[in-house]
């Protein structure tokens, strides 16, 4: 195992952990005790708070109601987002797979739904990423309030998603053994790295993410609760 | 009759679109601006308010903001994308408040703040109208008002706040309304009133003033006195029909709830103009606090000086005028004649009452009962787009053309598109920001308040006022 591979698998994920717990915790912590004199109140207002954050989180509807266009790529963009999320706990460890077997799913099953409603995400997503770059580069009044956080943020996410991809449609660049075994080996601090060099920059650029999640614009999924729950309430 | 302290102090400018810089005589006030000085205002905003340095954080950038702000509508230039002039102070602040900014600068859209910008900073605030629309909107739930209205704060507290706005806000902390009036003029307009409600209905209607001991201390905007007084003579009918004209009373030292501390960022002015009302609602002994028609000081008592007990607890309650003839609309007690009230109507609502304080279907109750043909104006309630004059830029005669042809655009589409000879709505600023866009685009239609209204229609003794013109 080469030095570059040790480090992007081995060393980089306890940094990332470390990272993205310590800045999240640290960024809430400090919300949570800034001081807010007065409500802010802001009508219409819907009868329970909690209710009206879940429906914000889940469906968006305060952007359904201004920018439709935005509304169907962007809640898109990220109900996938979160698909794909809650697949990748199954490349990493054999658990889900058990789960379903009880359930009378044969492997070949679930090989068959991995491909298909994985596939479809990894190309859903990539669409949809590459419209809101198209839209930010096109639209004049987002174009001018975009500056380098703004492109880098999806460009990161966006060479995730082919690195992603990639490894997905050629049939080559992955192996869901070993990437368990990796998952595995982490967690007892013997990393064993895949040598896969898409997996590895897949990895790479996926950690980078997450180590700048709590100091980037990507924080918004944590400090909208703050926000909304400071606003919407009478 | 009495002009309006805008009316007086700024003849309108056709050519200059710009904010007056500060003269002469009062750059010895103005001390010199710091760049570290301005730097430490905006690194402030670390230890909070919440909100603020949420927003500070966390926006996208996703561009939500500008498709429902009037100002953007108006004219899509880069200096009037509400993100774009949220950044001027957020990305300041990130250059020196987030461990992100100090280490990776622009990468993360921070910057340093550069030396004389806060000059042009006066210009950018005041062309936000704080309506709020944006914050209904943003997926983040980002309110730019607030963030505009921090913007104003640094800007005042260097002296470079636009000197119509400086004015407005000393002349009310000298005389606690925002004209200038005496105690005297007031009650020359009270007895003027008075006399055109005897007109009116040939009998005697008081307004009583400086009454100790009434239940509701009424603070209506001055604007509502001196200049469109229909509002303050159908309040005093209401209670003339509901057999209280000794129940309620005005104040000839406090008759004007406006308060434009909360336009200027000056917390400091904002608490010194509200207290002398609250302290003369407590001479006076009320037991209700009984605001006009005017969003902003219903906002600064209701939302803002009650819950935040900036003095302590009140020994009387806030509610609005219209809440309370809304419920009389509801019971049955007052009664109209509506074919006084013929043309079409339609509300505008002013953005400190709708999307602020949820007073909305007062309004409408009180115009469905009192006018023959109400109509709705779309999008509307906490929904509605601002007259284009909020903040207090309506006061501000020095941006009249930014007004009419930039942040007031939407509004006059939306009006035209009801087909109403009548706006009504209940703000001074937006009633002065509206009856200058009718005239600006030669419309036929006329703007007043919503008791405005009820006092045309309202049946006193059988029968509603009796005038030919209005």
């Amino acid at each position: 195992m080469n030095v570059l591979a040790m480090f992007i698998g081995g060393i980089l994920p306890y940094v990332a952990v470390f990272v993205f717990l310590g800045g999240m915790i640290y960024r809430f912590y400090v919300w949570f005790k800034t001081p807010q004199p007065g409500k802010m109140t802001l009508f219409p207002a819907p009868s329970s708070t909690a209710g009206s954050i879940i429906s914000e989180a889940l469906l968006f509807p305060s952007l359904f109601r201004s920018d439709k266009v935005l509304w169907i790529f962007s809640w898109v963009f990220h109900v996938t987002l979160a698909v794909v999320f809650l697949g990748h706990i199954r490349v990493f460890t054999g658990l889900i797979d058990s789960i379903l077997m009880a359930m009378g799913i044969s492997g070949e099953g679930i090989n068959w739904m991995s491909g298909t409603f994985g596939g479809a995400a990894g190309i859903v997503l990539l669409a949809t990423g590459i419209s809101l770059l198209i839209r930010r580069l096109l639209l004049k009044r987002v174009r001018e309030i975009s500056g380098v956080p703004d492109f880098f943020a999806l460009l990161i996410i966006l060479a995730i998603i082919i690195t992603g991809d990639l490894m997905r449609f050629s049939g080559t660049h992955f192996d869901l053994e070993q990437t368990r075994v990796w998952a595995q080996s982490l967690l007892t601090f013997s990393p064993e790295v895949p040598k896969s060099a898409a997996f590895q920059v897949h990895v790479l650029l996926s950690l980078l993410l997450i180590m700048f999640m709590p100091f980037s614009k990507i924080l918004h999924f944590g400090g909208f609760f703050f926000t909304n729950a400071l606003i919407k309430r009478r | 009759m009495k002009q309006s302290a805008a009316q007086i102090s700024n003849t309108p400018d056709k050519k200059k679109p710009v904010i007056e810089k500060a003269t002469d005589e009062n750059k010895n006030k103005k001390p010199a601006v710091k760049a570290e000085d301005v730097v430490k205002e905006i690194t402030s905003i670390k230890n909070g308010p919440k909100a603020l340095k949420l927003y500070m954080e966390m926006c996208a950038k996703c561009g939500t903001c500008s498709t429902v702000c009037p100002v953007y509508y108006g004219e899509d230039n880069k200096k009037y994308n509400p993100a774009e002039r949220s950044d001027l102070i957020r990305s300041i602040y990130k250059k020196h408040s987030t461990v992100s900014g100090k280490l990776l600068g622009g990468i993360v859209g921070a910057r340093d703040y550069k030396e004389g910008e806060l000059e042009e900073w006066a210009e950018h605030f005041y062309s936000c109208t704080g309506c709020r629309r944006c914050a209904t909107y943003c997926p983040f739930g980002i309110d730019n008002s607030v963030i505009t209205r921090k913007g104003r704060s640094i800007v005042d507290k260097f002296g470079l706040t636009p000197k119509t706005m400086q004015k407005i806000v000393q002349i009310s902390l000298e005389t606690c309304n925002t004209d200038g009036a005496s105690p005297e003029a007031f009650k020359a307009a009270i007895e003027f009133l008075e006399e055109e409600m005897n007109d009116e209905h040939g009998i005697d209607i008081k307004i009583p003033v400086d009454q100790v001991g009434a239940e509701y201390f009424y603070v209506p905007p001055s604007g509502d006195v001196l200049v469109n007084s229909e509002a303050t003579t159908g309040v005093a009918k209401v209670f003339y029909v509901l057999g209280m004209q000794d129940k309620w009373t005005m104040s000839s030292k406090c008759f004007d709830g406006a308060n434009y501390g909360l336009f200027t960022g000056n917390d400091a002015n904002m608490k010194a103009d509200n207290k002398p009302y609250v302290e003369e609602a407590k001479r006076l002994g009320c037991k209700v606090l009984f605001m006009g028609e005017c969003g902003h000081a219903y906002r600064v008592m209701k939302m803002m000086m009650e819950p935040g007990k900036w003095w302590g607890d009140l020994p009387f309650k806030i509610i609005n005028c219209m809440e309370f003839t809304a419920d009389k609309i509801k019971a049955g007690k007052l009664q109209f004649d509506k074919s006084k009230n013929s043309q079409p109507v339609t509300y505008h609502d002013p953005c400190n009452f709708g999307r602020s304080c949820n007073i909305v279907e007062e309004p409408r109750i009180i115009l469905e009962a009192s006018c023959q043909d109400f109509r709705e104006m779309y999008p509307n309630r906490g929904e509605n787009w601002c007259c284009g004059g909020g903040g207090g830029l309506s006061a501000m005669d020095d941006i009249y053309d930014f007004r009419m042809n930039v942040s007031g655009k939407k509004k006059m589409d939306q009006i035209r598109a009801t087909g109403a000879k009548y706006v009504a709505t209940a703000c001074s600023n937006c009633k002065r920001q509206l009856s200058q866009l009718m005239e600006y685009y030669k419309e036929d239609i006329s703007v007043g308040g919503v008791h405005d209204m009820l006092s045309r229609g309202i049946i006193i003794n059988g029968k509603a006022a009796d005038r030919k013109e209005y």
